[in-house]
């Protein structure tokens, strides 16, 4: 079997090109008269490139059922790998070293806090095929308790995304070796990217002339607690009551 | 052999010209291959990956030349497949232990991967 992404780097170069290989593949969107221009501001998303990206997805989940729990494509054209937290290495593993992924760049590793769900946290790998000029991103939850295996045994490059992530949502890496804070001060309680770390802090810092030294003390006029109610009488944005979900769900065979 | 000879660097960093890759790159191919034998023959991780690696086995069998073998193989420098298939064979061994071809280990629970979130419940 010929690599997916093999062919999606193909079938980019073709569209730059415009040969006949682009032709053929979006036959069914051209007409014979070029379709009238509306929206030119608009990106426009090369729907070739997006099918190569769903079978790409599917490719994964057939060769990893145990972990991929959703497959889909976000903002048009990013492929999006859902797992359960168990999976972390193996997946990554597998995106790396696999001769049809070979994602063998860590570009980031975001978190994402909705307090509302049931594992809070999100724990979003952002990675890049050099290889197949090709991106995808791998996400998987967790809670305040649950720790999350750490990346640093397959990608060096997690060491210090991994501390920011604990830095700043409370999430605890297991085998990380050097878990620290990274980005806050000497000191510092608390997790300032969760939803209920409220907004002005705990505490307040300034000179004390007296004690010729900067003193911390609690914060006066503290924020209770993070809590808006952002409800309106009136609909905010009724142009995208219609919009299209925020992402398109890639049919995946689950195993039984 | 003339055209090993004559290549001096890959010219990409850390990486240096392979002494003997005709030789490295078999027996990297056939490791993979009996690393392979240990996982279930009706997965898909197994029938994709053997057949791949029958293929590239296959270029390298037809050609001496190394050059001959990139182009037709057509996934970089020789040096960069062998790099290719050591990954390949560490990823094959950690795969025997992790048996990913399993049924889903844990369903998400619900409104997990719903976006915009579900409200909520006061």
């Amino acid at each position: 079997m010929s690599s997916l992404l093999r062919k999606l780097t193909l079938l980019s170069n073709s569209s730059l090109r415009n040969n006949y290989g682009l032709v053929s593949i979006c036959s069914k969107f051209m007409s014979t008269e070029p379709a009238k221009e509306t929206r030119p501001t608009v990106r426009k998303i090369d729907v070739g490139a997006v099918d190569q990206l769903k079978d790409f997805g599917r490719y994964v989940a057939e060769c990893i059922p145990k972990y991929v729990q959703k497959v889909q494509i976000a903002a048009g054209n990013e492929l999006e790998i859902l797992i359960a937290p168990e999976g972390v290495l193996p997946v990554l593993q597998f995106l790396k070293d696999h001769h049809n992924c070979q994602f063998a760049s860590l570009v980031d590793i975001a978190g994402m806090d909705v307090p509302s769900r049931e594992y809070r946290f999100e724990i979003i790998y952002n990675l890049l095929s050099l290889r197949y000029n090709s991106r995808c991103r791998v996400k998987t939850y967790t809670d305040e308790l649950t720790p999350i295996e750490s990346a640093y045994e397959i990608f060096r490059a997690a060491d210090w995304y991994e501390r920011e992530i604990w830095d700043m949502y409370g999430v605890f890496f297991a085998n990380h070796p050097d878990l620290r804070r990274i980005l806050t001060d000497y000191g510092f309680q608390g997790h300032p990217f969760r939803k209920d770390f409220p907004l002005s802090g705990y505490v307040e810092v300034r000179y004390d002339d007296e004690k010729k030294r900067v003193v911390v003390e609690p914060l006066e006029l503290a924020q209770e607690f993070r809590k808006f109610d952002l409800s309106a009488p009136w609909e905010q944005f009724p142009n995208f009551r219609k919009a299209n979900p925020a992402a398109e769900e890639v049919e995946i065979n689950e195993k039984k | 052999m003339m055209a090993n000879l004559l290549k001096k660097t890959t010219g990409l960093t850390g990486l240096a010209v392979a002494q003997n890759p005709h030789h490295t790159l078999g027996v990297l191919y056939s490791k993979i291959l009996r690393a392979l034998q240990k996982i279930p023959e009706e997965t898909t991780y197994r029938k994709c990956t053997e057949a791949l690696i029958n293929e590239r086995a296959k270029v390298l069998k037809e050609n001496q030349n190394v050059d001959d073998i990139e182009r037709k193989i057509g996934c970089g420098q020789v040096e960069e497949l062998i790099i290719q298939a050591e990954n390949e064979l560490i990823l094959a061994r950690k795969m025997i232990t992790w048996t990913p071809w399993d049924p889903l280990v844990q369903k998400p629970p619900a409104n997990q991967w719903s976006w915009p979130p579900a409200k909520p419940i006061n």
